[in-house]
């Protein structure tokens, strides 16, 4: 029944029931009574008329509905009546309930992502393990796809697996990357990432193209003309969304290729986290490869592992069948091939798994991360739930007489509940609504920096969708429901006459007792969840100014820096040398440009190379690890690195290196080649290849650590001995100079021994060192390249100092947001102390009156008031700062240089709530003081 | 508390006086006074309606679609609502009357013998 329908039925209620008794006074006059007389008689005889028009109306009542609308109505204007406590609340929760939705919103896009293909659950993704780690690879290259255990597999296996693993799986294909590629043929020359995917990529995950067509098998076959797609997010930025572009030819490092097609624009990678600009087929590994990447053939070896196999499972089968066909077909080509890698005793086998889980990619790098964080929002919720239900609780309390009022005019106790909930539930809503707001700002805000961490855009697709919504929507309303219900049920067992009378010092003890148990409780709780939080922040602040403050061992002020890769241009040591010559002559004479150099890695960049290297005099097959790092002339002039004895790089250096690296190059070849043609049984012996040592400069740590301290000038240091020349001993290194120690990768990794060699043959950064602001001179750098070298795309160019920022992001990230936390705990810890206080102020006017007319004075009753606070927030301190010594242990990794039981930062933090809760009973301290004993005494 | 015996008699009276108006509505449509009077006369006056209570009885009637109402003059020259039974109203007047009967048949069987024996 509609609400139309019974409104169209009660219309005339009312004139019908007029008429009724009209009709019966007609009678009664009728019947010979006076008009007076008739008509009270009729009325008398129909009854109350109100009755029965409430008894009608209830008949068409969806009762329910009414009491809601009631309720609603009731809880409106009880929020109007208290704007500042509706005020107080709704930011408390929408700052609570936004965090958690912020927080949510990005764990969701990270971690329960959809996969952007059709039917994932049947895609496979494979694995393999063995007794033995470490086989005779031919090369071994991973890209960050798996989390757990290895996937790179070879390519014969692949194929293999294709033809022969049919009964278990409809369709197999294979990725690989993505890698650098110089890109030319739209603008100027650029770097682009480009993933090698099998024949059948795109037809076996399910991803259709956005234009043009994809890859197919016949793209992959050998010598097919080189064809590409585009990814979308590409196409849009680099090709501006020209519809055009399928047809067009390109060139990859110096392999000319064709644009086929653009993928479709919801799928960015299988694996989360992880971008590439175009696709090519696996079989252009031959003439675009990597420049890491041996001379090794990859698409027959069976010893190359190095593409990610996944697969589609025919409709039917189980994984453990699957499975066995998969590890039958690995044994068949890695213990049977014809380059056997394992023996039986090896037992390898293969695994699957879903690609949802076993591609985890970026996701497990952010995880943590986001686990931190998200526990941090929990108790920060929890905190707005307590502090919340502190101020609904005191509220209550000073309602209770219109409770009372409302329970002895027949209110039952269920209506009252629900009535207090209705409330509650509204106010949530709106904290909820206005959550999801700040949430928005607080997602764009979040991605953004993290984006800024990346120098790039942010690695995952963060939009909110109905899984964040309903977490939203149900967070929402379990708070309402927590806050609202243990002030309601207290309401609820009102006892009406005490309550009425309204002499709360007397008659309800018992009942204020149990208020303030709750009200204390609740206070202690947010006091000690603010320490855990803050202190927990603290620690992170600490750790974050420990690796600022940190001296790298070099000046990372005023300098800029940039990538230039001319291996992928397809230069050779001699040209490189000359373009780096040009570049740095060119550099050095431009106005700001205090002086330049460069070297195959940056430092503080992120990463890092490093070989093994055998001393002199140690017993064979012993090598020791050392960090490595290819530099130019003038490298420590300019990075201010010290040199402490012998002397820097000179020219002659660099020509020294490369005559020796070629003669290394080509015994190599020569040693490889003639145990190629010789017997297997023939043992071979080479001469030592005839080439000075590499001369090196090593630092101090690598001095006190293989030289005990003693001055290494002119000692030499041998190549490692594991996995010798075929042809010859090569001539290793010559210690020339001893610098000072620097960071390398990471400002929280130990320095390690390092050796520095003159850069002849890399991909490289340049830095400059400027007399003025860094980032200023970035334009004319990328001017001075484009003039010197189109095609030397620039890549990674920031100043040092964002450098350090970069490499720092995780430690800002963490911070920043445990800092905003801290921040947000501290403060509704004030909220909620102010709410208590200012609630038993307001009760104890009249004890409190009553003692100043007796003479008490002003600090008489501070003390009566602040000594409560004392106590409650002695013990929150006490409760909280036991939990962060049991919780910060957790942190112990992210920390640098301090302990995760820091007493200082544990004491600084106690100190700030302590002032913190001393602001917040100021304001009801003042008032408690002021209160006039006369008002006070008639208050009640 | 005493609302649920309350409770317990408003419903045995509603039955009751359902089951009257439906029967009065037989002969014709009628408005709510003639309704009342009717089942007074009709009774020989031995039942006396609280004339109000007829109100919600005649709209939980016209809620379960038994009765309709249509708008119409009384005989004070007023505009009043006119009952009227409808078809499912009709058959639910028979099956509450067979009720009636043997309700009020099996109570008398037990009541008559009783009377006897004093």
């Amino acid at each position: 029944m509609s609400r139309r329908d019974r409104k169209r039925h009660l219309s005339d209620l009312e004139s019908d029931i007029q008429n009724h008794i009209e009709i019966e006074t007609q009678d009664n006059i009728a019947r010979g009574m006076s008009p007076e007389e008739a008509r009270y008689a009729a009325m008398r005889k129909f009854g109350n008329v109100t009755r029965v028009m409430e008894d009608t109306r209830e008949v068409w009542a969806i009762t329910w509905l009414d009491h809601l609308i009631q309720d609603l109505r009731f809880a409106l204007r009880g929020i109007r009546k208290s704007p500042l406590f509706a005020t107080v609340v709704v930011l408390t929760l929408a700052l609570g309930i936004g965090a958690n939705t912020a927080i949510f919103t990005i764990i969701d896009s990270v971690m329960l992502r959809a996969i952007p293909v059709s039917d994932p659950q049947h895609l496979l993704v494979f694995s393999w393990q063995s007794h033995k780690e470490n086989p005779d690879f031919i090369g071994h290259s991973s890209f960050g796809d798996c989390t757990g255990p290895d996937c790179s597999l070879p390519v014969p296996y692949f194929r293999a697996m294709r033809t022969q693993g049919s009964d278990s799986f409809s369709k197999v294909a294979a990725f690989s990357g993505p890698i650098p590629v110089n890109f030319t043929g739209n603008g100027p020359a650029s770097r682009a990432q480009g993933t090698y995917v099998s024949g059948d990529f795109f037809l076996t995950i399910g991803v259709s193209m956005f234009l043009g067509r994809p890859l197919g098998p016949a793209d992959d076959a050998p010598g097919a003309p080189a064809a590409i797609v585009l990814d979308y997010a590409y196409w849009r930025s680099a090709f501006a969304s020209d519809p055009t572009v399928v047809g067009r030819a390109v060139r990859l490092n110096d392999t000319s290729a064709m644009i086929v097609g653009v993928a479709d624009s919801r799928f960015t990678n299988l694996t989360p986290g992880k971008f590439q600009d175009f696709y090519m087929p696996l079989s252009l590994v031959t003439s675009v490869r990597s420049q890491w990447w041996s001379s090794g053939e990859r698409l027959m070896n069976p010893g190359a592992f190095w593409v990610v196999v996944i697969g589609r499972l025919q409709p039917g089968v189980s994984i453990a069948h699957a499975r066995a066909t998969a590890t039958t077909i690995f044994r068949n080509e890695t213990i049977h091939g014809a380059k056997p890698l394992f023996t039986e005793a090896d037992d390898p086998t293969v695994n699957l798994t879903y690609v949802q889980q076993g591609l985890g990619g970026e996701t497990a790098q952010i995880a943590p991360m986001l686990y931190v964080m998200m526990s941090a929002v929990g108790i920060v919720m929890l905190i707005t739930c307590a502090n919340v239900a502190g101020l609904v609780l005191a509220r209550s309390a000073r309602r209770q007489k219109e409770m009372a009022l409302r329970m002895a005019i027949g209110a039952g106790p269920g209506r009252i509940v629900r009535q207090l909930l209705t409330e509650s539930i509204l106010l949530s809503t709106l904290g909820g609504l206005l959550g999801v707001l700040l949430s928005l700002w607080g997602v764009r805000a979040i991605t953004h920096f993290v984006a800024s961490g990346y120098n790039d855009t942010f690695p995952f697709v963060v939009e909110p969708n109905w899984r964040v919504l309903a977490f939203t929507l149900a967070v929402t309303f379990v708070t309402g429901i927590l806050f609202g219900l243990a002030p309601a049920r207290r309401s609820a067992r009102v006892d009406v006459n005490p309550a009425l009378k309204e002499n709360p010092s007397a008659s309800s003890k018992a009942m204020i007792g149990k208020r303030l148990r709750l009200g204390d409780a609740l206070v202690v709780a947010q006091v000690a969840f603010s320490i855990v939080i803050a202190v927990g922040a603290g620690l992170l602040v600490r750790t974050l100014e420990n690796l600022r403050s940190l001296d790298p061992g070099f000046n990372t002020e005023n300098m800029v820096i940039f990538g230039v890769n001319p291996v992928l241009a397809g230069y050779d040591s001699a040209k490189i040398m000359q373009v780096c010559g040009t570049l740095q002559q060119r550099f050095a004479a431009t106005p700001g440009v205090v002086s330049v150099s460069y070297s195959g890695d940056a430092l503080l960049s992120g990463s890092r190379s490093g070989t093994d290297v055998h001393l002199d005099g140690a017993t064979p097959q012993k090598n020791e690890a050392v960090d490595t790092m290819a530099i130019g002339l003038d490298f420590l002039s300019t990075m201010k690195i010290p040199l402490l004895s012998g002397r820097a790089f000179v020219s002659q250096d660099f020509a020294t290196t490369a005559t020796t690296d070629a003669a290394v190059k080509s015994a190599h070849d020569a040693g490889e080649a003639a145990v190629k043609k010789a017997a297997p049984s023939a043992h071979l012996q080479f001469p030592p290849i005839k080439a000075a040592p590499i001369p090196v400069l090593v630092n101090r740590k690598l001095v006190q650590e293989f030289f005990a301290n003693h001055n290494p000038i002119g000692k030499h240091i041998g190549v490692s001995d594991y996995n010798p020349n075929p042809g010859g001993l090569e001539p290793g290194y010559l210690v020339v100079g001893v610098v000072g120690d620097t960071k390398y990768s990471d400002l929280r990794r130990e320095v390690k021994p390092a050796m520095y060699l003159p850069l002849t043959n890399n991909s490289l950064h340049f830095e400059l060192r400027t007399a003025m602001n860094p980032a200023s001179l970035i334009p004319a750098v990328r001017e001075i390249v484009a003039s010197v070298d189109r095609n030397l795309p620039l890549f990674e160019v920031m100043t040092q100092s964002e450098q350090v920022d970069r490499i720092l992001f995780q430690e800002r990230l963490i911070t920043r947001v445990a800092g905003f936390f801290g921040v947000l705990t501290l403060v509704l810890a004030c909220f909620g102390l102010y709410g208590l206080l200012s609630y038993e102020v307001a009760w104890r006017t009249r004890e409190l009156g009553i003692r100043m007319a007796l003479g008490a004075q002003s600090r008489d009753i501070l003390n009566l008031v602040i000594n409560q606070v004392i106590v409650i927030v002695a013990i929150g301190l006490a409760v909280g700062i036991a939990a962060a010594l049991g919780l910060t242990r957790f942190m112990s990794d992210m920390l640098y240089n301090v302990r995760p039981n820091d007493p200082g930062t544990i004491a600084a933090v106690a100190a700030l709530l302590a002032v913190v809760a001393l602001i917040a009973c100021y304001l009801p301290a003042r008032r408690a003081i002021h209160t006039d004993p006369i008002v006070a005494l008639r208050h009640e | 508390m005493s609302t649920k015996d309350e409770l317990d008699r408003i419903e045995m009276l509603q039955g009751t006086l359902d089951l009257l108006i439906l029967r009065t509505l037989v002969l014709g449509p009628a408005h709510g006074h003639a309704i009342a009077k009717a089942i007074e006369f009709r009774s020989d006056e031995v039942l006396q309606v609280e004339q109000g209570s007829l109100y919600p009885a005649l709209h939980r009637l016209i809620k379960r679609k038994w009765i309709s109402a249509a708008e119409g003059t009384s005989e004070n020259n007023r505009r009043a609502k006119f009952y009227s039974l409808t078809a499912k109203g009709r058959a639910q007047l028979d099956l509450e009357t067979r009720k009636w009967d043997k309700f009020a048949g099996a109570i008398a069987r037990i009541l008559r013998p009783a009377k006897q024996e004093k």
